[in-house]
């Protein structure tokens, strides 16, 4: 190895890792087990986070998330009505014109509406710790390249648009701190979306317009389409007709239509990925191989959605939880638990990287720094 | 032949009624470092932009005339179809990263030229070492320092093994470390690699030395090429000690303070003010600070710093990059809390942060500093008139913001925080990418402030800066405050003293010297 920081996983493996949590996360949404998973999350970010924006971006990722989870249950609770149970409190009603829905906003506000609007609205947050911890963990610009050639050039533009994320939560602070300085210190409430939002969206374009000059001036793009690249944007044009027209035959009624187009369809998406993935001049600088050991990682990963799946199948009630009256705890059973433990597997790890050989070179690193 | 020519070049950008570029007509020798000096906004971006086509190809707007670099027109060639040939570094380090780890930066442009796999391979550790970053290669740009990143962003550009490497002010933004180590670097890569240098800088002490030939621009127009020293001789925005020169009418004015210590070791200059001299009975304290101790992410950054800024004076805030000098600022205009100690005082105080891009948001300049008094519920057309009088910015106060020079949107911030009216001014690291007619308007705006009963607190790293405006100097280390008082004392024992001080103590800036001839 030694492209990589020891004891990190192959971008894929991450991917595998992020898919089997997720998944997990909706197999059993039970507020206890999604509670284990954002701490297997955390736990995984602790250890494996890169030394990059994304890492940084975790925790502002967790609070937006958290912030609209509540927004979710105060709207559920104040549109939803008619339920039993006990009520928490009532609130002034009103009915909404007819022309904006016509439903009724407040009144008394149900216990059971609040608490499953809020089992719910965790569930999104367990969703985001898995994907805030994939961004944190993985290296974006190795996914891309591990991905098929075809796909480099819009791969790299998701990856820049996305660096684009940690860069204006910075802003946001400095833009926050700069107009707060204006007033020596005193904070001006109203029209300050405005004063912020000039400032950081100008940031954004000008960054954005020195990275695409910098792009260009070190030979991004270069040569431009080959034949084939050209042959292989009109497999793609073709494909996408052929779908499309497929589709449309398919609610038409004409199935075996449908079916061809489909075939042909599909037929030529293979083509034009292929001939693009050939047509591209560039090759990858030390690009990384899946290990055995990422491999494995993908496996056990993958058993803990397998196994809650099994189990939902063998009639466990304990993985789903619904608050009816009367009100019950969520229960709490070990194999499930178990089954979400193997999502610690990237901490597997731990135990290679003491013996890879970059140990004493990152030593040495601490007494470049130390003599600097 | 040469590396690049300028072939009857005139460009315009869009929507713009001037032309940044005028006429431009020279050549760029082959190995050679030039260097392109000239205030801000006179078009020194726009010609090292046009090297390799980012004028007109990126830029728009009316180009006539011909570039040519290394054989191939950029009337016909792309930016990326001359990346192999010309390296181009922008002023912004930060905006150039395209991955988020040095080494795999670095290989980009490689991958794009389709290098095969070793010859990539070898490309990349050979860059990595030619600038210093091999043990930097794991990490994200985002987390190094100036000096650090400019390097690595340099290298994204070398590693394709330019002919030639052209450089937008490449120190502009760095403490005098982090420009010292990028400009060393740029030099061995000349030496060594013989490759071709294009870089324009506003510190010409540092750069000026280095350089085999100089070109002036001024208003879109480029000067006849010459040796540095004949260039920055006649040069106003000239380095101190060849200022000093030019007054001693020491030939040829010295471009070093090693040069001018020989002429001035037979020097007869007038018996200079007593270094040991206190300082004028300081005024009533506007701020007072005491026991001040700061915490930011889990680290003490300020442990105990005890110090009064009072009415008149200029103090100067000295120390390396991480020695608390903005977090002292910051504590000290109210946007953090210390985790102990106090401040008092009865002046009202105003922080002007690092990066002016985060405060300007007006339309207009005039309006930027109008809409700072509306948000204090004030109206003071006299206030606006004055600063905007003070920092030299009455040409450009219907302009833009945004489309003004560095330099100048950094006065611009100064204006639109000081108008508010507060006594005691705040300003960090104010002269980043400043040319000599900015920092001259800033030092007198900062006398003239001080002057009418306010104080200012600068931190910089700029010592030729606090030896000119400054009344008393602070050097920060590690979160204290190492040395303190008058600025000529304190400068004088520095390893980083002024130019002036170096070759004529107990003299600090040209303007001393000049006032002692006169008067004997």
């Amino acid at each position: 190895m030694g492209f990589d920081r020891d004891g990190s996983w192959h971008s894929i493996a991450w991917l595998g890792w992020a898919v089997a949590a997720s998944a997990t996360v909706q197999l059993a949404p039970s507020p206890v087990y999604v509670a284990l998973i954002i701490a297997v999350a955390a736990l995984v970010v602790e250890v494996h986070a890169l030394d990059s924006p994304f890492a940084r971006a975790f925790p502002t990722l967790i609070t937006v998330a958290v912030v609209f989870a509540f927004l979710r249950v105060a709207l559920t609770a104040a549109t939803t009505h008619g339920s039993a149970g006990p009520v928490l409190f009532t609130t002034p009603d009103f009915t909404l014109p007819t022309i904006l829905g016509g439903f009724t906003v407040g009144g008394p506000i149900g216990a059971p509406i609040v608490l499953r609007a809020a089992a719910e609205a965790f569930v999104i947050v367990g969703v985001m710790a898995v994907f805030g911890a994939f961004n944190a963990t993985v290296s974006h610009y190795e996914l891309v390249q591990a991905t098929p050639r075809a796909f480099y050039e819009i791969g790299l533009v998701v990856i820049v648009a996305l660096a684009f994320v940690p860069f204006t939560i910075g802003t946001i602070h400095s833009v926050r701190e700069a107009d707060r300085a204006r007033t020596g210190g005193r904070v001006v409430r109203r029209g300050r979306l405005l004063r912020m939002l000039v400032p950081i969206l100008e940031s954004g374009m000008e960054r954005a317009v020195g990275l695409a000059e910098s792009m260009d001036a070190r030979g991004f793009a270069r040569g431009g389409p080959s034949p084939r690249d050209r042959l292989a944007g009109w497999c793609g044009l073709g494909s996408l007709l052929a779908l499309g027209g497929g589709f449309v035959a398919l609610v038409g009624g004409a199935e075996t239509v449908a079916a061809l187009l489909g075939v042909v369809g599909v037929g030529a998406l293979v083509g034009a990925v292929t001939l693009a993935s050939r047509g591209t001049r560039r090759l990858r600088y030390r690009p990384r191989q899946m290990t055995g050991a990422d491999w494995g990682l993908i496996v056990v990963a993958a058993l803990a959605p397998i196994t809650i799946a099994l189990l939902d199948l063998a009639g466990d009630s304990s993985l789903r939880w619904v608050a009816a009256t009367p009100l019950a705890w969520p229960t709490f059973r070990v194999l499930p638990a178990f089954a979400i433990a193997l999502l610690l597997a990237p901490l597997s790890s731990l135990w290679r990287r003491k013996s890879t050989p970059e140990v004493p070179l990152r030593r040495q690193n601490v007494k470049e720094a130390v003599a600097a | 032949m040469s590396a690049i020519a300028y072939r009857g070049v005139s460009f315009a950008y869009p929507d713009a009624p001037g032309l940044a570029l005028d006429g431009v007509d020279f050549d760029v020798a082959p190995g050679e470092v030039l260097l392109v000096i000239g205030s801000s906004g006179s078009g020194k971006s726009t010609l090292l932009r046009a090297a390799n086509g980012l004028v007109p190809h990126s830029s728009g707007g009316r180009f006539t005339g011909e570039v040519v670099a290394f054989g191939r027109s950029t009337r016909s060639h792309h930016p990326r179809e001359l990346a192999d040939v010309v390296g181009f570094v922008a002023q912004d380090p930060e905006a150039q990263f395209v991955v988020d780890r040095v080494e795999t930066d670095v290989a980009f442009v490689l991958e794009n030229l389709g290098l095969p796999a070793p010859a990539m391979r070898r490309r990349v550790e050979e860059t990595l070492d030619a600038l210093g970053i091999a043990h930097l290669r794991h990490r994200s740009p985002a987390t190094l320092s100036g000096g650090e990143r400019q390097r690595a962003a340099i290298a994204g550009a070398l590693a394709a093994a330019p002919s030639a490497l052209v450089l937008d002010e490449p120190t502009s933004q760095l403490d005098p470390q982090g420009a010292e180590d990028v400009l060393a670097a740029v030099t061995r890569l000349n030496a060594d690699l013989g490759t071709t240098v294009v870089l324009s800088e506003h510190r010409l002490e540092r750069a000026a030395p280095l350089a085999d030939r100089a070109v002036v621009m001024e208003a879109g127009r480029v000067g006849a090429p010459a040796a540095p020293a004949a260039i920055v001789a006649a040069y106003p925005g000239a380095p101190s000690v060849t200022r000093l020169g030019r007054l001693l009418g020491w030939r040829p004015p010295p471009l070093t303070v090693r040069d001018a210590r020989r002429f001035a070791a037979a020097a007869d200059l007038p018996p200079g003010p007593d270094p040991e001299a206190s300082a004028p009975a300081a005024g009533e304290p506007l701020v007072s600070a005491r026991g001040l101790e700061v915490e930011l992410d889990g680290c003490d950054v300020l442990r105990g710093v005890s110090l009064d800024v009072a009415r008149g004076e200029v103090v100067a805030v000295l120390g390396r990059n991480g020695a608390g000098k903005t977090t002292l600022l910051r504590a000290l205009g109210r946007l953090l809390e210390p985790a102990r100690g106090t401040i008092t005082g009865a002046g009202t105080v105003a922080y002007v942060p690092q990066d002016p891009n985060a405060l300007l948001f007006a339309p207009t300049v005039r309006r930027e500093l109008t809409e700072t008094l509306r948000l204090l519920h004030r109206s003071d057309a006299d206030a606006v008139h004055r600063w905007l009088g003070a920092l030299h910015l009455d040409d450009v106060a219907e302009r833009h913001p945004r489309s003004l020079a560095g330099g100048e949107r950094q006065r611009v911030a100064i204006a639109a925080v000081a108008v508010g009216g507060a006594d005691v001014l705040l300003l960090d690291e104010p002269t980043r990418g400043m040319d000599a007619a900015s920092r001259a308007a800033l030092e007198h705006a900062v006398g003239q402030h001080a002057r009418a009963g306010g104080a200012v607190m600068l931190a910089t790293h700029d010592v030729e800066l606090a030896a000119r405006c400054a009344t008393r100097a602070v050097v920060l280390g590690d979160g204290d405050v190492v040395a303190e008082g008058p600025a000529r004392s304190v400068l004088a024992g520095s390893l980083f003293a002024p130019q002036v001080l170096r070759v004529a103590p107990p003299y600090l800036t040209v303007e001393e010297v000049e006032t002692a001839m006169v008067e004997r």
